[in-house]
């Protein structure tokens, strides 16, 4: 059998799997069959066992040139270096879905191997709601972005992976990111379905949402971060976030999923908000899929985007259907999830969950119609138009900044009714980290008011922090999830300083032609043509020195890739604590060199801050399920009751 | 060569601004630039993008500054060749303005709803 | 069944799915141009291969194609028999003029001479023309009519067939 034959055998195989065990899953959950739960989960592990082979078929063909396999004929290429003939399983738009389908596989069997003990009432509708979106991606392997197909005659060689993803290393690392922490939303969307579908929401099933939907929240945070970073490294234009559509779309998930984190906690200790945070979990989801349809569908512009396909419409129907199928559950269980939990006082803790949640959703809601609204415009007029950065910018700085504020002022309120001498203990000493942080950044040469806030409000929110870890120590489940906050203040402070005090020249050198931009000195010591197996590279040798003292030599280049007309340009940076020298090339002739030189402060924080926030979740992730609940056992007990009561 | 210099940027009117120079003419450029569209970039604007056609569009925002031009003329010139799609910043007019007024709306809302939850689930505390 | 959440839920799905079935058949590349129906920014441009300019003025009275291309363009090589066929067939009903864009000189000689040349081509030096035009992106062609007036817009390399649906809405008057 041809591998291209056993490919779309196994892909059978699994939308078979997936289908029998989503509709016996929902049997089961009706019918509360333990022995209908048994099946359930045997097909799951079915579904991803045959996910997995097929992915590995694939793989096979990549790597042994099988261009008769369709996939590999339109990726592959015996001149490409052996790690990208691997990653090129995600380079192009059919193999992504199968790659997809993969993680989908493992995150489906991992969470069923994991709730093997308790939730019988849940566990049927939440595997059956996983297997459902399993029977969707099956198909979309099977049908319309089938990447087994049998080509004849077989091609001799292909044209190799897009050469924007060839260029950089982190391409290995930024797509299969995203798909962890867009795939694994699929998990928390079948519990919080599952707590639908049973009409309550236990305490110990919450956990098991939040638990999930952290760990996508993870893994989502560092794809972000990473497609930031790749985007910096590659690009050429000195920047890490465009407010392209498909930023936005891993953007709008982590806003929905960050919310929802929150709202469990109060949830978790109060017991309200219950009907809420399901319907954020719902919306993660969602978002993830409007997401797959941004990317997938052509009808965005972007650098992230694959070609025209035709699954754009399959995706829609997909998301139409998951829509109305959770609005529906929702309108008909919300109501029976509520209990009567209370909070005591506005100006508390719980009072700034709320904003928080408010803040959030309200960025979700900015973001999606700045992203939609071209579309909206050319549907009611016809005439195209933009919704770019300056837009987006002048409405998400504000509430970013209003987040920030919040982050300091939450956690430093006490739970509770608190008397307005405590409030007023609380709130008065970080002004202190506030203060010292706006004088560094001040003394630095901050200027921009945007900027000056943000450093005021992050000094505080740090300040704040800190002294809680302290307060707490570091065993606390406090001080773990405050790492998060850490890493975000750092972000945002980080990314205040190094987009509103960047500086960037164009210069035209000469062989031999020296060019100063602050302290640096760029010297343009001429060109050098590298061979590699791939690729033509010319590079432009240019040595760089700071106050007069040399440093090293940057390697910006533009890159000639076989059965690629245009070359593609890859810039080269110096970075250091304090800020990058970024070089990316205009034009390149043998003796002349027309650059970009950038200079940017503290944008590796952004990187470094952001992993923080990412070891954050991990460390509140790998605790959870030893520690005891924050709530006292009386008051589970009081809100079992009343959940079980409809 | 006045005359020919209004034929070849296309812009019949006067400028309605003061002349720029120097670094001041190097900041307004910036500003201007960073919220034109560059047409052959996905969504980069022309102060951002290195591609030569971003780089003889800023060249063009550059000369109009230092001739005088206001924002809102050299958007309105660029506009004329492009139509709206040029412009980052959608501009407060017709159907756009929703793209401005949505999320203010929605803020609103959101705060009302706040409001409305925080009152409900304190009084549940009083009684 | 919480009415709120149902017409609240209701209103997303159909505005949402609304937006994005509209959206499908949408091609993010394409940009109607707002010069359709208005006068054709005038341009007085160098000639490649000698010093004479030439001056969009000069062909009024005549229906005009004007092509936007750059050697370094694969889809311009495409095309440029269909313009050439086409240029040699009707050169005294219409006139054809190329504008080469972001490109050098020496190169665009190269080709033509390789290629052949059925009307003058005009050097577009640090993009003016091809701004006012509104081009974003290689091949790109204008239709303008006897009168000056721009009739049509084309983005990408034309085919035989569709360079003469265009030329039919020139020629009539």
């Amino acid at each position: 059998m041809t591998l291209a034959a056993l490919g779309r055998l196994l892909i059978l195989a699994s939308l078979l799997a997936a289908t029998t065990g989503a509709v016996l899953g929902f049997a089961s959950g009706a019918k509360k069959s333990l022995i209908g739960l048994q099946w359930t989960r045997r097909f799951a592990y079915a579904f991803a066992a045959l996910m997995v082979l097929a992915t590995l078929v694939m793989e096979r063909a990549l790597v042994t040139h099988d261009f008769s396999v369709s996939y590999v004929a339109h990726v592959g290429s015996r001149a490409v270096p052996l790690w990208v003939t691997i990653v090129s399983l995600w380079s192009s738009l059919e193999g992504s879905i199968l790659f997809w389908g993969f993680v989908l596989g493992i995150f489906i069997a991992a969470a069923t191997l994991l709730t093997r003990i308790g939730h019988e009432g849940e566990m049927p509708y939440a595997i059956a709601t996983w297997l459902t979106c399993g029977s969707f991606f099956s198909f979309l392997i099977a049908g319309p972005a089938n990447p087994f197909l049998t080509v004849s005659p077989v091609p001799l060689d292909g044209p190799g992976p897009n050469p924007l993803l060839q260029n950089h290393i982190l391409m290995v690392a930024h797509p299969p990111m995203l798909y962890l922490g867009y795939v694994g939303m699929t998990i928390p969307f079948g519990f919080a379905t599952a707590a639908l579908f049973r009409g309550r929401l236990e305490l110990t099933f919450l956990r098991l949402i939040r638990n999930s939907l952290l760990l996508s929240w993870i893994f989502l945070t560092l794809a972000i971060m990473l497609g930031g970073w790749w985007a910096y490294e590659v690009l050429g234009w000195g920047g890490y976030w465009a407010w392209d559509p498909v930023e936005n779309a891993s953007l709008l998930p982590w806003l929905t999923a960050t919310a929802a984190l929150h709202s469990a906690i109060i949830l978790q200790r109060r017991g309200v908000l219950k009907g809420w945070t399901i319907t954020l979990v719902q919306a993660s989801f969602l978002l993830t899929v409007l997401g797959t349809f941004m990317t997938r569908s052509g009808v965005f512009n972007s650098v992230h985007s694959f070609t025209q396909s035709a699954i754009g419409p399959t995706i829609l129907v997909f998301l139409a259907a998951v829509l109305i199928g959770t609005v529906t559950l929702l309108a008909l269980r919300i109501d029976s999830l509520e209990s009567d939990g209370s909070i005591d006082g506005a100006v508390s803790r719980e009072g700034s969950f709320l904003l928080n949640n408010l803040l959030l959703a309200i960025l979700t809601f900015t973001v999606l119609i700045g992203t939609l609204f071209p579309l909206v415009v050319e549907a009611i007029s016809g005439k195209q138009m933009s919704v770019g950065r300056p837009y987006f910018d002048s409405m998400v700085v504000p509430a970013g900044v209003a987040l920030l504020f919040l982050l300091g002022v939450g956690p430093a309120l006490p739970w509770g009714r608190a008397s307005r001498e405590e409030i007023k203990r609380a709130l008065l000493p970080p002004l202190i980290g506030a203060a010292m942080l706006t004088i560094a950044g001040v003394a630095f040469g901050a200027r921009n008011p945007w900027t000056i806030l943000t450093l005021a409000f992050g000094g505080y929110a740090i300040q704040v922090t800190v002294s809680a870890m302290w307060k707490a120590g570091w065993k606390a489940r406090t001080t773990r999830a405050y790492v998060i906050h850490l890493g975000f203040a750092i972000a945002i402070v980080a990314i205040a300083l190094s987009s509103t005090m960047r500086t960037q020249t164009e210069v035209t050198l000469a062989k031999g032609q020296t060019a100063k931009t602050g302290n640096y000195s760029v010297t343009f010591l001429g060109t050098e043509l590298r061979n590699e197996p791939h690729r033509m590279s010319s590079v432009a040798l240019i040595a760089i020195a700071k106050n007069g003292k040399a440093i090293k030599t940057l390697e910006p280049r533009m890159n000639q890739y076989e059965m690629m007309r245009e070359p593609i340009g890859t810039p080269d940076v110096y970075s250091t604590i304090g800020g990058d020298l970024y070089i990316s090339i205009a034009s390149l002739e043998e003796s002349r060199a027309s650059l970009l030189i950038i200079t940017t402060p503290f944008v590796s924080w952004i990187w470094f801050s952001v992993v923080l926030m990412a070891i954050g979740g991990a460390i509140s992730l790998i605790r959870f399920r030893r520690v005891a609940p924050a709530v006292q056992p009386a008051l589970i007990d009081k809100l079992e009751t009343l959940s079980h009561t409809p | 060569m006045i005359l020919t210099l209004i034929l070849l940027i296309g812009i019949a009117e006067p400028p309605h601004g003061t002349p720029l120079q120097g670094g001041e003419l190097e900041r307004r450029t910036q500003a201007i630039a960073s919220e034109i569209r560059c047409p052959v970039c996905q969504g980069l604007s022309i102060a951002d993008s290195p591609s030569e056609m971003a780089v003889n569009m800023k060249a063009e925002v550059r000369d109009l500054v230092a001739r005088g031009y206001t924002q809102e003329q050299i958007d309105r010139h660029f506009e004329r060749s492009y139509g709206q799609f040029v412009l980052l910043r959608p501009k407060f007019r017709g159907v756009n303005t929703l793209v401005w007024i949505l999320p203010i709306a929605a803020l609103a809302a959101g705060a009302f709803l706040v409001l409305l939850t925080l009152r409900k689930l304190t009084k549940g505390a009083l009684s | 069944m919480n009415r709120t959440v149902l017409i609240i839920g209701t209103i997303v799905t159909a505005a949402l799915v609304g937006v994005l079935f509209l959206g499908l058949g949408h091609d993010p590349s394409h940009i109607d141009s707002p010069l359709v129906g208005n006068p054709a920014p005038s341009f007085a441009l160098k000639v490649a291969g000698s010093n004479e300019t030439i001056a969009l003025t000069k062909f009024r009275g005549k229906p005009m194609v004007v092509n936007f291309w750059a050697t370094w363009c694969r889809p311009c090589w495409e095309e440029h028999p269909t313009l050439t066929a086409a240029a040699g067939e009707l050169g005294d009903r219409v006139q054809f003029l190329g504008v080469v864009f972001q490109d050098d000189e020496a190169k665009i000689l190269d080709f033509m001479r390789q290629r052949g040349a059925a009307y003058p081509t005009v050097i577009d030096e640090r993009g003016k023309t091809a701004i006012a035009y509104g081009v974003g992106g290689v091949p790109e062609t204008f239709f303008i009519d006897a009168n000056g007036i721009v009739v049509a817009k084309y983005d990408g390399p034309l085919s035989p067939e569709q360079l003469q649906s265009y030329l039919a809405k020139v020629l009539t008057p």
